[in-house]
């Protein structure tokens, strides 16, 4: 009886059995995919899935972690903090005064190699507390004006440094090229001075396409205040690469710009001398500055985290398998044993 | 007076859906007669009128414009649709919150996003709606221009001429011909039949597919417009919707005639078996009722959605308080930077450019942190889930679509497809506890099948064979009647045996009765087939009537014609005519109907035929007591069987009663004053002393598998109410047919005629009640599922006892009672009454409410409950357009509620709360970068990437998976209804799912913003490289989140998911291919180096083991019914499903393989 209501109201195998169909019928026709019956796969979590998934992670991640561990350990790095020590003793009650006067910034500093470096080494320097990521700072820029000659005037997202008083629009300008860095650094071994190439530091897209290469520095810095590095009027935006690898805003206020590259290999123990001019003012705001050279791997720099983490997540993994493989053995549930139904389950049933 | 509310008045028996035949005009009330005592004559004033002078339409749209015949169920025009389609999307409180955003961000101080970026989410929804509406516009645009264009004939300069549609006046006479569909409202003038009767089908108006007779007035018949000028004048109501009523009086030739609703013809019906008719425009356009009907149901809210408002709050207060902790945050340092902003070389509060140093965009601390607040809430605005109400009503059409198209809700025999009138309620079918269901129409079939007779004392019950009697030749054709009719042998043989006997004489005039007391219109079907045998179809409004005709066919009493003036009664092949002299209509006060009959014998004969309390009251007992009492008990046994019974009684008139009562029937049908209180005095004078023929018993059929469809429902825990006009007996007697009630179950009857009996029957009922669920208390508790299954009570109750206990303060001891018993029934119950007891449940519980009706009766009901289903079988449309869902047949109900009521409400639940998190996780990524960018709500994270998130990267994949995953199959969920119980237990939404959501969400959140901030501290990384790693790592880990709980992974689902991820790839790579954006090339830089792909393994992995873990742990040691099923779905072999004792309910799923 049950049944012969469910067939006669289906007529599922097609409209093949449902006789002859009539004119204007609103049947639906069958398909699969109107009856919702499309081939599908329909996964379960079941503990074999379930550890096996979690001992193919822990298989992946341990060799991946030690990988990236032993790549960031093969990293040599060196860090000089330098903003304190830069400071004639005299001045260093008030540094902001001193980094503002004219008197001569000049300062050495000597770097020990602890490990061989291969070269190319990488001479970063890095500030802490700069927030590049500030949003006044970030919008403050002009993309437009970077990339053609003729869109000079296109300043409106630079105030305020914008217009150089009464000469016209400052070319590049907002608050990003307006802090350029401006710190340099030679380098020195054995009173031998080591070349730091700054060519090919910067993106060559950012060559390309967004620094005009018909685009010249004007009025740089004359907007009343100087808050960095000038800028050679004659070499046009593409070329000062400085410029460009300052004007990719870090993400985070901790941050490292590529400065140059030494393209000679540092042997261990060696001292190297470097000049600085500690021009960049990061005293008014207690901003921190490092000389970092660094030579670098396939994980990039020096940073044990990635590999930390990923050793975790394989042990954390590895031991879920196993707790889970015993919890498995001591305490099965036999999959989609009707019993467990909740109606079933109820004293009131057998 | 009580008549006059239908809803008030008592309900018979006899008629199904009584309110309508007191609305509804039958044959012989000739002068439409308005049935308010006293307002025949109602003077309309000349305020309230419309004034419409015949065949001048000049005249008549002088004082008025009048509205034209053209009519617009277009909402806008080209003009009007941007203004108005806008104001009308702007009614949604989260589109005014998108706009407010959006004008916000104009602000030059607030600007978070590019001007362009900020408007398009808001313009992205805006216009997917708006292009939804404008197609659908477009569409009735086109049916309205048909419309409007097709050809009348349209009486102009004495001539019909052919006319538009949409130039068709107020005023002006027209013609129809046969088959032809009303343009206008129009009042009857004259027709082809000399009588002046019009047969019209009302099908497009309110679905009935039988004929209904109109009338022309008298004095109006023998007009022929052409010839002789018509002059004249109507005054009539102001229009309005009721299609039943029409008031109005009409001046021709000095003399004043009222008009009523059986003389006019409505726009929208057809004109059929009627040659011509000429009528007068009084109603056009939009001014007509069918036009004044149309309306759509009113729109529902769905629980779910309402559930969801609360979480909303929730968020937004999160939302709220993550905008305060930046604020707060960027005032504390601004505050500490204070001495250091003017200079500071990211902040340069000092502007020295311009003489003298000055504010650069600083507007003072207090100010800034206000902006600071707007702009938190312009960066974050994504935590409200906007994109969520577009999504879930694309998923809710997309779920349409699929239960429309579901074979299992197609109806063969009326061949109608399941609709989804409404678009906001699909997850509530997953949620049904109560169903509130009509009987008639409903449960039955309302297809009524004679079944026995007692005639003369006599049982004739043992109709087995079907006749196929021998079609009876009339004018060279041979009728056969449409339907057949189970005969009884021995009263078949001696129905032929002639009127020579005494026996065969009672049978002869109770097969009189049958094919005479009724307003049945014969109709020969016209099939194009040269065969001469014609099918005989008897249409009427009572399908009992019909039922009765069919059967005095079946025993040679075949009606074969009817006229105003005389019917034709094909009696054992002779052709005999019988005077129609009088007809004295089916009232709900009478509850009897009777027809005075001159016989072709020259004698005037009375036939009745009404419910047996009001026959027996007007049968003269003393007479054939015996033969009394042995019909009484044959109708107490045929009810018992739930038969509907009828009683027929006759009286021969001798010349002077008839005289008398011609007097009478005259002075009565053309008396303008009370003319229906008139006519039914002199019917009830007439209607006495009645000689007993017989009774009859027809079988409301029930419904295929109504009663496993019951079961079912009872089973998935759902509690079956039944409310019907029918009498008690037939109510319970159905109620067990159907295994609504059981003989398990103890019934409790309530019959009270007062207030005070009502308590006391209720409190006893209370008693009763507690005793036998404390008997089985213990288990009580635990089977949660079905409380009272272990010693169920039924309760039974009657308008009556209604009347006294609903809108008072006994409404609370019936809900304590009711909801103590597993079923309810409710016999002899008004259409309001229905509303009612659905309002009590509905007011008094959070549980959903379902109701289930065909007729007009039921669309109060059903427009209350939570969720209206209607039927679409052969009472009419009124039903189906009141409700959110029409099907054609009961036991589709289980496959709605258990199987897509099921999918919607767990695929509903899942999206909603996916779309919390997706949101939320997006946010507060977000969010923690904000902390390190000295709060100044920079993102990392491209605004168009932003934008995008809700709309391309992460939309389609939630929508694909609200309308295609499935927890379980269809069989499975058929087999077990108990699953049902996930919806009531609201297993798919709920708060603890929520809150442990949005924990989930914060540790996802904090895994995808930190492994890239230590792997990247202190490098060379710019903000666009990490932001690129920030979007692709959200937007893979949300879709591998929704990967993992899908249950069901079907090619499409393949798609959407990969396809989602590759399409964000591609767009951040476009996004980062624009080189005036600063972030321009940087995903090839970022994309070249190892780390990054680290990071994104990393990051998805760890975010989602939790998750992982959490899931497996809960679903392998606390597994719910729907994990079992699921596993014993792909684990367990159908065999041995089939050998677990569990097979309670025997409805299976389609055999699909």
């Amino acid at each position: 009886m049950s049944s012969h209501t469910a067939s006669s109201s289906n007529g599922g195998n097609g409209s093949g059995d449902s006789g002859v169909p009539k004119r204007n019928s609103k049947r639906p026709k069958y398909s699969k995919f109107t009856q919702q019956e499309l081939p599908a796969c329909k996964p379960i979590l079941t503990p074999r899935w379930v550890v096996s998934t979690f001992m193919l992670i822990a298989i992946v991640f341990i060799p991946i972690g030690i990988a990236c561990l032993i790549g960031s350990r093969d990293v040599v790095e060196v860090v000089e903090r330098y903003e304190t020590e830069c400071i004639p003793v005299l001045n260093r009650t008030n540094t902001v005064q001193f980094i503002q006067s004219d008197a001569d910034k000049t300062c050495n500093i000597s770097m020990t190699i602890p490990k061989r470096m291969k070269q190319p080494i990488y001479v970063y320097y890095q500030l802490d507390n700069f927030y590049q990521n500030h949003r006044r700072y970030v919008k403050s820029r002009s993309d437009e004006q970077l990339k053609s000659a003729s869109k000079e005037n296109d300043t409106s997202a630079c105030k305020p440094e914008d217009i150089a008083n009464g000469r016209g629009a400052i070319v590049p300008c907002g608050l990003i090229a307006w802090s350029l860095f401006n710190d340099t650094y030679s380098f020195s071994r054995q009173n031998q001075s080591l070349t730091v190439n700054k060519k090919g530091i910067a993106w060559k897209s950012d060559k390309q396409k967004r620094f005009g290469k018909n685009v010249f520095p004007k009025n740089f810095q004359g907007g009343g205040l100087v808050g960095g590095a000038t800028l050679n009027e004659s070499i046009p935006l593409n070329e000062q690469e400085d410029l460009m690898v300052w004007m990719r805003t870090a993400a985070l206020p901790t941050f490292r710009k590529l400065y140059g590259k030494i393209e000679v290999d540092l042997e261990e123990k060696e001292v190297i001398n470097v000049t600085l001019m500690n021009y960049y003012n990061t005293y008014s705001f207690n901003g921190k500055k490092k000389l970092v050279l660094s030579t670098t791997s396939w994980i990039g720099g020096r940073n044990d985290f990635l590999g930390i983490a990923y050793l975790t997540v394989g042990m954390i993994s590895f031991a879920l398998s196993m707790g889970f493989t015993i919890v498995y053995f001591v305490k099965p549930r036999r999959l989609g044993d009707p019993t467990f139904l909740s109606w079933n389950r109820g004293p009131g049933s057998h | 007076m009580d008549s006059q509310n239908p809803f008030e008045g008592e309900i018979s028996l006899n008629r199904r859906k009584e309110e309508n035949s007191v609305r509804e005009v039958r044959h012989g009330s000739r002068g439409g007669d308005i049935e308010l005592l006293g307002l025949s004559h109602k003077e309309i004033g000349d305020d309230d009128a419309r004034l419409v002078y015949l065949n001048d339409p000049v005249k008549s749209n002088e004082r008025y414009e009048f509205a034209g015949n053209s009519i617009r169920t277009s909402k806008y025009s080209v003009f009007s649709f941007l203004p108005r389609n806008l104001f009308r999307q702007f009614h949604r409180v989260a589109y005014i919150y998108f706009l407010i955003i959006a004008v916000l961000n104009q602000l030059p101080q607030l600007a978070v996003f590019g001007r362009g970026a900020s408007i398009m989410p808001l313009a992205f929804v805006l216009s997917v709606t708006a292009v939804k509406d404008a197609y659908e516009d477009w569409r009735r645009h086109r049916s309205d221009r048909v419309e409007n264009n097709r050809l009348a004939w349209v009486l102009v300069d004495d001539e019909f001429q052919q006319k538009k549609w949409k130039d068709i006046q107020v005023g002006e006479i027209l013609k129809i011909q046969a088959n032809e569909t009303f343009p206008c409202d129009i009042v009857l003038l004259s027709t082809s039949e000399p009588t002046g009767v019009a047969f019209v089908q009302t099908v497009n108006l309110d679905g009935e597919s039988n004929l209904k007779t109109r009338y022309a007035k008298q004095e109006t018949i023998s007009k022929i417009p052409e010839e002789e000028m018509i002059n004249g004048l109507i005054k009539c109501e102001r229009p309005n919707r009721n299609i039943y009523g029409f008031q109005a009086n009409m001046e021709v030739e000095g003399k004043r005639l009222s008009l009523g609703p059986s003389n006019i013809l409505l726009r929208g019906c057809e004109l059929k078996n009627t040659a011509w008719a000429i009528g007068v425009a009084v109603y056009c356009g939009r001014e007509t009722k069918a036009m004044l009907n149309s309306s759509g149901a009113p729109s529902k809210r769905s629980h779910l959605e309402t559930r969801m408002n609360f979480e909303t709050i929730i968020l937004s207060l999160f939302l709220t308080l993550l905008c305060s902790i930046v604020s707060v945050c960027a005032a504390v340092w601004l505050r500490h930077r204070k001495d250091e902003l003017d200079i500071l070389p990211f902040y340069r509060r000092k502007d020295f450019a311009h003489g003298a140093p000055q504010n650069f965009n600083y507007y003072g601390w207090g100010l800034e942190i206000i902006f600071t607040f707007l702009m938190s809430v312009i960066v974050f605005q994504i935590m409200i889930p906007i994109s969520l109400y577009i999504s879930m009503e694309l998923v809710r059409v997309g779920q349409a679509y699929f239960m429309i198209r579901d074979m299992l809700l197609y109806d063969e025999e009326s061949n109608s497809r399941f609709q989804c009138r409404s678009l906001n309620i699909n997850e509530d079918l997953g949620q049904i506890k109560y169903v509130f269901s009509d009987k008639t129409g409903t449960l039955t079939e309302n297809k009524m099948e004679f079944q026995c007779a007692s005639i003369w004392g006599v049982d004739y019950s043992g109709g087995r064979t079907i006749s196929r009697n021998d079609p009876v030749k009339v004018d060279g054709k041979i009728l056969q009647p449409k339907m057949e009719v189970k005969v009884d042998p021995q009263l078949l043989e001696l129905s032929r045996s002639g009127k020579d006997t005494k026996g065969a004489k009672h049978v002869h005039d109770f097969l009189l009765a049958l094919a005479a007391c009724n307003t049945i219109v014969p109709l020969v079907v016209d099939d194009t087939s040269d065969s001469p045998v014609k099918l005989l179809d008897y249409q009427g409004e009572s399908p009992d009537e019909q039922a009765l005709a069919y059967a005095a066919a079946a025993y040679g009493f075949m009606l074969t014609e009817r006229t105003s003036g005389h019917i034709v009664i094909n009696i054992q092949g002779e052709r005999q005519r019988f005077n129609v002299l009088g007809l004295h209509e089916f009232d709900s006060d009478r509850k009897r109907m009777s027809v005075i009959l001159g016989c072709p014998d020259k004698t005037v004969k009375v036939f009745v035929k009404g419910a047996d309390t009001s026959m027996f009251s007007v049968i003269d007992r003393s007479l054939n007591t015996n033969i009394i009492h042995a019909t009484e008990a044959h109708l107490q046994t045929y009810s018992s069987m739930g038969l509907r019974t009828l009683v027929f009684g006759i009286r021969e008139l001798n010349n002077s009663e008839f005289e008398q009562w011609h007097l009478a029937f005259e002075a009565a049908s053309t008396a303008i004053i009370g003319r229906a209180a008139l006519l039914r005095k002199v019917a009830n004078n007439v209607e006495n002393s009645l000689t007993i023929l017989g009774a009859s018993a027809i079988e409301d059929k029930l419904q295929q598998g109504v009663p496993e469809a019951i079961e079912s429902l009872r089973t998935a825990g759902i509690k079956a109410w039944v409310l019907t006009g029918d009498k008690q007996e037939t109510a319970i007697s159905i109620g067990y047919s159907s295994k609504l009630l059981t003989s398990k179950m103890t019934s409790i009857i309530i019959n009270s005629n007062s207030k005070q009996s009502s308590r006391r029957s209720l409190e006893d009922a209370l008693v009763t009640s507690k005793k036998l669920t404390i008997t089985s208390g213990i288990t009580h508790n635990t089977g949660a599922s079905d409380a009272a299954a272990v010693n169920p009570v039924a309760l039974i109750i009657d308008g009556t006892s209604l009347v006294h206990i609903l809108d008072s303060e006994l409404e609370e001891l019936l809900f304590e009672l009711a909801t103590k018993c597993s079923v309810v029934l409710c016999c002899r119950v008004a259409p309001l009454q229905k509303a009612g007891i659905v309002a009590l449940v509905k007011n008094r519980t959070r549980d959903m409410t379902l109701a289930i009706g065909d007729g007009a009766n039921d669309v109060s009901m059903i427009q209350m409950a939570d969720v209206g289903v209607g039927i679409s079988g052969r009472e009419g449309q009124q039903a189906v357009m009141a409700s959110d869902f029409a099907m054609g047949q009961f036991r589709f109900l289980v496959p709605l509620l258990l199987v897509h009521g099921h999918w919607n409400y767990q695929r509903m639940g899942y999206m909603i709360l996916y779309n919390f998190y997706r949101n939320a996780v997006f946010v507060l990524v977000l969010f923690w970068y904000v902390i390190f960018t000295s709060f100044t709500l920079t993102t990392a994270i491209t605004e168009w990437s932003s934008m995008l998130y809700s709309i391309i990267y992460t939309a389609l994949p939630t929508i694909v998976v609200g309308i295609l995953d499935k927890d379980l199959s269809r069989r499975t969920l058929l087999k077990y209804p108990q699953l049902y119980g996930a919806g009531h237990r609201q297993e798919a939404y709920n708060s603890k799912l929520f809150w442990l959501t949005m924990i989930d969400t914060l540790w996802q959140s904090v895994a995808v913003f930190s492994i890239p901030l230590f792997a990247y501290w202190a490098s060379s990384i710019d903000g666009s490289s990490i932001g690129d790693l920030w979007t692709l790592a959200v937007v893979i880990l949300v879709n591998l989140h929704l990967a993992m709980d899908i249950s069901r992974w079907s090619w499409i689902t393949h798609a959407v998911i990969w396809g989602s991820i590759i399409a964000t790839f591609i767009c951040v790579t476009i996004i980062d291919a624009v080189p005036i954006f600063s972030g321009y090339w940087a995903i090839f830089h970022v994309a070249k180096t190892e780390l990054f792909w680290l990071c994104l393994l990393a990051i998805v992995l760890a975010a989602l083991i939790p998750r992982y873990v959490v899931k497996f742990l809960y679903q392998y040691y606390s597994p719910c019914d729907i994990q079992i099923a699921r596993e014993a779905e792909k684990f367990r072999s159908p065999r041995e499903l089939r050998n677990t004792k569990i097979e309670t309910n025997p409805i299976l799923g389609s055999p699909h393989r």
